[in-house]
């Protein structure tokens, strides 16, 4: 999947600045760096939420599914956001039974905790199949058994529909669990991409290797 | 003490044909600016407070400036209008009630419009990324924005409902508290009591009360029944 | 739920309840405040009609000419002649004299009769806008005449009460077909200006017919010994110099007009603030009507210049109207 390079401008500010780059299909890749670095940013322009600084610029993917960092919570119960996101009732109910969501099937959404918000979010994305996964922080508010159990799903989606996936993420650890290939980001630059293995054991930049050893790895 | 209950009883009871008028009239006033006012005010608000557009901004504080316009100035300026030798003359609308609904929509459509904005205003971002994450197109989104706008929405007429009823600067000078033809309750209210009957001024001031209670219980079972 | 009701309901009781200690004890049903003088040459009010003058040099809020202005004078001509029919005139005379034995409004000896034929109502002329003093409208004459000619010819009349300013620039503004207040002044104004005209059949455009007294009311021991006096004109001098305490209307109706031709010359008292502010500790300016102004006086137990009809009706519903 190919991305044309493009930039984006907010208040006067260069926020994210990304050259022509190839999105492996199929892969998982991640994407990391520091907070401010521009991973919400490539993440929403991506989607089509934002709009790019060059007018020509088109997205590589329509097919598009993307989970904003804070989900919105409809007005329903769990259930119906769900179906929301797809017509498939029995989906729903797959989808509920590996995030374990089942017991707050009726119960109204809004009134979730921050967890199981996150868990809804990304069940309710994965009720229809898209070419393209954007995940912002999907994790972030999960404890750790829901977080290896949507890591577990996500990656049962993947291989299920050959869709590309692009995970931001502030965890290395879920990098190294759940993707084929890394993008770092660092003041709005891509400053690295490549193998994940290869790019924690032996990071070229050394932002790269700050960055690492900054968060423990 | 409980003078004034007691004649206000008795005023109902004896079901005084004037204050069954004095009623109608005001509840035909209320209700239907009212809810002219929401029809007109929920969509403009829910546009602005979800749309991005440019002049948006202008239009936010033309709003805002409306919302604080006095009842008695917007009454000067139909009065004016409308007046014999005004340049509306020929549509022969003043001391009616139709111009009075006219003047009531026109002090409190930007209300309801400026609480819609402010309501959709706080959750449209959210829902749009997220709705556009789920692949989902305009017009759904709309619909959904709509959807999970209900609570504002009746609180929005709740307030249009309590400013049109309480409302009297407006109607005074636009309908002229013509008896049997275009006095309210609260023009009815200063005319007793400038006739120095302030027995009589409070009881219809009670009636009003317990109007506006019974048409705010009324709404507020309604939206508990729509928030589950 | 109910709970939320209750309180509400409770609150409402309270303030009620809040409401009625505040507001004035004036539904005591002896009132204190009587008559003590009437009858003076000086205190005859005089109503009259007038037809509003389609033709008449109506300007907008702008100033400029304005020349189509709607007025219904077939309307406001059969109300008018109604009014001074035999059949109206005696009805007026009549009003009131069941209810409180005395007659509230007199026919003048010389007043204009009408016998002219009165056209139903059509669509076009149906409705007939009045414009008239909340004095002529509180006395209820209005509400015992109207319906029996309303009734009998179809014909619809708003009647729009207001202070005597407002009802005539009400009329001047093209709002009104006729009017009927009680300034003779104003009236002449109103003549003089244009805005009235001589309906056929008539002499003239200000069309008195009708009048009462104005009486000087106060409390029952009356201080100021106003019974005693020879005149209208000794009673407020004596007033004045006692420093009583007066309740004037302050608003500029024809009441207030009346009044201020009452006291004595070298006082100055006019309808400008500054001209009774020294007088403040005795001369109230209510800026009311007269009903409220009439609670005010017995509250205060203090003089006031009243029309007949308004005072033995507020007596008779118990201090208020």
């Amino acid at each position: 999947m190919r991305i044309d390079a493009f930039s984006r401008t907010y208040e006067g500010r260069c926020v994210l600045r990304v050259p022509d780059l190839d999105l492996a299909d199929g892969a998982v890749t991640a994407v990391i760096g520091a907070n401010g670095s521009g991973k919400t940013t490539l993440a929403r322009v991506l989607a089509g939420v934002e709009p790019p600084d060059r007018r020509g610029w088109r997205r590589p993917e329509q097919d598009v599914g993307y989970l904003p960092q804070k989900p919105y919570a409809f007005r329903m119960s769990t259930e119906k956001n769900l179906l929301l996101g797809g017509k498939d009732p029995a989906r729903a109910a797959q989808l509920m039974e590996a995030l374990d969501l089942r017991a707050l099937a009726r119960q109204s959404a809004r009134r979730l905790s921050g967890g199981e918000t996150a868990k809804m979010a990304l069940a309710r994305l994965l009720m229809r199949d898209f070419k393209l996964l954007i995940l912002d922080e999907p994790t972030a508010s999960m404890d750790r058994d829901a977080a290896l159990a949507a890591e577990d799903l996500i990656r049962v989606c993947r291989d299920r529909t050959g869709c590309t996936v692009l995970l931001i993420t502030h965890s290395l650890r879920q990098a190294r669990r759940v993707s084929d290939r890394i993008l770092f980001l660092h003041k709005g630059k891509l400053l690295e991409q490549g193998p994940t293995e290869e790019l924690l054991r032996s990071p070229a930049q050394p932002e790269t290797k700050s960055f690492l050893d900054f968060c423990g790895v | 003490m409980s003078s004034s209950i007691q004649k206000a009883i008795e005023l109902i009871l004896s079901a005084d044909r004037e204050l069954l008028n004095i009623l109608s009239t005001t509840a035909r006033l209320s209700l239907t600016s009212s809810v002219i006012a929401l029809l007109l005010g929920v969509p403009l608000g829910l546009l602005l407070g979800g749309c991005r557009f440019r002049g948006r901004g202008i239009l936010l504080v033309l709003n805002r400036t409306l919302m604080g316009m006095p009842p008695v100035v917007c009454g000067l300026l139909f009065y004016l209008l409308f007046s014999g030798v005004g340049p509306f003359r020929h549509m022969r609308l003043l001391f009616t009630v139709e111009l009075m609904i006219l003047a009531q929509v026109v002090l409190i459509t930007p209300i309801v419009t400026g609480n819609m904005e402010t309501a959709a205003a706080g959750i449209a971002p959210a829902l749009r990324e997220t709705a556009l994450g789920l692949g989902l197109g305009r017009g759904r989104r709309l619909l959904l924005l709509i959807r999970e706008c209900a609570y504002p929405i009746l609180t929005a007429y709740l307030l249009a409902f309590a400013r049109a009823i309480a409302e009297v600067g407006a109607v005074a000078m636009v309908g002229g508290a013509i008896a049997w033809k275009t006095n309210v309750m609260t023009t009815a209210i200063m005319q007793y009591t400038n006739r120095g009957n302030f027995s009589l001024g409070i009881a219809l001031g009670l009636i009003l009360m317990l109007l506006s209670l019974i048409v705010n219980a009324a709404l507020s079972l309604l939206q508990r029944r729509l928030g589950t | 739920m109910k709970k939320l009701t209750a309180i509400l309901l409770i609150l409402c009781t309270l303030l009620a309840l809040a409401g009625c200690g505040g507001a004035p004890r004036a539904d005591s049903l002896v009132v204190d405040t009587c008559i003590l003088m009437e009858a003076d040459e000086n205190m005859i009010n005089n109503y009259s009609l007038l037809a509003v003058n389609p033709e008449a040099p109506f300007v907008d809020a702008d100033g400029n000419a304005v020349t189509d202005v709607a007025v219904n004078t077939v309307g406001a001509a059969a109300l008018i002649n109604w009014l001074l029919s035999e059949e109206g005139e005696a009805a007026a005379a009549e009003y009131g004299f069941a209810e409180y034995g005395e007659h509230l409004f007199y026919l003048k000896e010389d007043r204009p009769i009408s016998t002219a034929e009165i056209p139903a109502a059509t669509e076009e002329t149906k409705l007939i806008r009045l414009s008239t003093t909340t004095s002529v409208n509180d006395s209820g004459l209005l509400g015992f005449l109207l319906p029996l000619f309303t009734e009998k010819y179809g014909y619809e009349v708003d009647v729009y009460s207001t202070g005597t300013g407002k009802a005539i620039s009400n009329a001047k503004m093209g709002n009104a077909d006729l009017i009927l207040v009680h300034s003779r002044s104003d009236e002449e104004a109103f003549v003089e200006d244009g805005f009235s005209y001589v309906i056929e059949g008539m002499d003239s455009a200000r069309l008195n017919y009708m009048y009462n007294y104005f009486v000087l009311c106060g409390p029952s021991d009356d201080p100021a010994g106003v019974r005693e006096a020879a005149s209208v004109l000794d009673a407020f001098r004596a007033i004045a110099e006692g420093k009583y305490r007066f309740i004037s209307r302050g608003d500029a109706s024809g009441t207030h007009k009346k009044e201020l031709k009452l006291w004595p010359e070298e006082l100055g008292i006019t309808a400008e603030a500054e001209s009774f502010a020294p007088y403040a500790d005795w001369y109230v300016s209510a800026n009311a009507g007269m009903g409220a102004c009439l609670v005010m006086a017995e509250e205060m137990h203090a003089y006031i210049l009243t029309d007949k009809a308004t005072f033995l009706t507020f007596v008779a519903n118990g201090g208020v109207l």
